[in-house]
């Protein structure tokens, strides 16, 4: 019998295919974030990422091909919820990076100190993304700002983070998620609105709808100008 | 000569206007002292701040704090100085020697950001979350009684299904059952007549005990639920006072409920309040199917209910303003003026129905 290795390396930094699926190494090992699966092979234990749960993996899945996800970087994360999405990150910058999660939800934030206070590279701080001036004291420039906001302002919300947070030539990713923005037009006009604003600032490096995993939204990449 | 002073989480730096740091006082490296110190330095001065502003007095050199406080000089937030520090912190926290490198600077960060996000966390839960659970609560145990006392009126319909139709209420119900069990000892006289020539069949003891459990816990959900309603309305005095008064206990909680809390229901416009609760028909319309609905859980307000189907969507409108009004009252303010918004509205609903051809 042949024994075929279990987890592949994807093309992308930190990102793992396992049986079709993707996997990040996990930091803390032992440690389950949202009830997810893990895979060990040589010892090392890799977190199975649910694309049903996560847009990046989602993203991913229907063939993003520009993750500009890297060991070490810094991360701002506009609406990061209870980390499901950001304890992937977490996995894929390792300890030396750093994710600044802000949401307005202290529920959701409740179960975000749990993950962090286990990860060490994950801030969250709880205030209103519309207002960076908040939490200014407590970000510093970032490598990439990560934005899945369900909001009508979601775009100008993005805009501002980056231009007070973001370095020169850095990254942004956003989930725009057009029933959010405009329930009643169809969501290909929403999408082509939002990326003409979005085109003042970045440039668009990549870019896919996230349907089926998520209906009506539009997963982008994007380098700031 | 001027200085900027900014304070981070590892201490509060001095900065000139060459953006030379002229002075520094290191915090301890407590992560909880840490948070505790950058809050209380949004609103008053540090011993760390007053240190080193008197230094730089006696140098002379006059003093701006970068975040705002009540009466000291302060500059704009997101100032360059303020900028200045903040992008270089880590530089900096290094250069001082307080912290060996980037890995331990992640984690002094991490550290003293959680302890600072807890206490945030604490103070943003209010008296009206806890109101929230409970008129939830009320929700879930309507649908267990019902579904209780469908299998209750089943289940004891087998021995006497005469009782179903003549007992509608169900407590009543439940409360009989609970009583007498088997139909021989009910001792009421609208069930007489019936039990005598009832087509159910006759049951032992021990099968109509089990009956008479369900039954008695049934009533024990009805108590629970009553208990529960009394506890909203206590505390909907307290925190809502106007807006309970004007709206009705249950119908304020659902509204508070089903907006997420008193602060956003406070920040809604009156329009928003009016057809809470009625979003999937609003949705509809908005797509262009239907008609545009005129109330959502208001509808259960006795004005509305009590009004022509006519006038129930002007009705809406201005009970809902009125709500609205009581709810930015009693949440930015707190002043008691409900009787006379009462009165006012009362008032105003009249003219509309007086008004109708």
């Amino acid at each position: 019998m042949i024994n075929l290795p279990k987890v592949k390396e994807s093309k992308l930094e930190g990102i793992f295919i396992t049986d079709g699926k993707f996997a990040t190494k996990n930091l803390i090992l032992g440690e389950k974030v949202y009830g997810e699966q893990f895979v060990k092979e040589e010892n090392i234990e890799y977190r199975v990422w649910d694309f049903y749960r996560s847009k990046p993996a989602a993203a991913l899945k229907k063939g993003l091909k520009i993750f500009p996800l890297k060991l070490g970087m810094k991360i701002l994360y506009l609406g990061i919820a209870s980390g499901t999405t950001a304890s992937h990150f977490s996995d894929i910058i390792g300890s030396g990076g750093i994710i600044y999660g802000v949401d307005v939800a202290e529920r959701v934030l409740r179960d975000l100190v749990r993950v962090a206070e286990k990860r060490g590279n994950i801030v969250p701080i709880l205030a209103d993304a519309r207002k960076p001036e908040e939490y200014a004291s407590s970000v510093e420039k970032v490598d990439l700002v990560y934005e899945d906001v369900a909001s009508d302002d979601q775009i100008p919300i993005m805009i501002r983070n980056c231009e007070k947070f973001l370095k020169e030539g850095g990254y942004a990713m956003i989930a725009i998620k057009s029933q959010s923005i405009d329930v009643t037009k169809p969501p290909k006009e929403v999408y082509k609105q939002a990326l003409a604003e979005l085109e003042k600032h970045f440039e668009i490096l990549d870019k896919v709808e996230l349907d089926p995993y998520e209906k009506h939204h539009l997963f982008v990449v994007m380098k700031f100008k | 000569m001027r200085a900027y002073i900014v304070t981070t989480l590892v201490g509060v730096f001095a900065i000139d206007e060459n953006k030379k740091i002229v002075e520094f006082s290191a915090f301890s490296r407590n992560p909880k002292e840490v948070a505790e110190k950058l809050k209380r330095s949004e609103i008053e001065i540090l011993p760390e701040e007053k240190e080193i502003a008197g230094r730089l007095g006696r140098k002379k050199i006059f003093v701006i704090f970068s975040n705002r406080k009540e009466g000291v000089k302060h500059a704009e937030p997101g100032n360059e100085f303020e900028n200045y520090v903040r992008e270089n912190l880590r530089k900096l926290a290094i250069q001082k020697g307080l912290i060996k490198d980037d890995a331990e600077y992640n984690k002094f960060l991490t550290q003293a950001n959680l302890e600072l996000t807890k206490v945030k966390i604490k103070k943003a839960v209010g008296a009206d979350h806890l109101v929230i659970h409970a008129i939830n609560s009320i929700d879930e145990l309507d649908k267990s009684i019902n579904i209780l006392v469908e299998r209750l009126r089943e289940w004891y319909g087998l021995h006497f299904p005469e009782m179903d139709k003549i007992i509608s209420n169900h407590e009543k119900f439940a409360a009989l059952v609970g009583k007498f069990g088997t139909r021989e000892k009910m001792d009421e006289e609208e069930l007489k007549q019936f039990s005598e020539q009832s087509m159910g069949i006759d049951i032992e003891d021990e099968d109509v005990k089990v009956i008479q459990d369900i039954a008695n816990q049934i009533l024990q959900l009805y108590k629970l639920r009553e208990k529960i309603s009394t506890y909203i309305e206590k505390s909907l005095k307290k925190i809502a006072p106007n807006f309970s008064e004007l709206a009705g206990s249950q119908l304020a909680a659902k509204l508070i409920a089903k907006s997420g809390g008193l602060d956003r229901l406070a920040r809604m416009p009156s329009s928003t309040i009016q057809l809470l609760g009625a979003e999937k028909a609003l949705f509809r319309f908005l797509h262009g199917h239907g008609k545009s609905p005129r109330h959502g859980l208001i509808f259960s307000h006795p004005l509305i209910q009590n009004a022509p189907d006519s006038e129930r969507g002007k009705i809406a409108r201005t009970l809902a303003a009125k709500l609205s009004i009581a709810a930015k009252l009693d949440f930015y303010n707190g002043e008691y003026k409900a009787p006379q918004m009462k009165k006012e509205l009362e008032e105003r609903v009249k003219e509309i129905l007086s008004s109708k051809k």
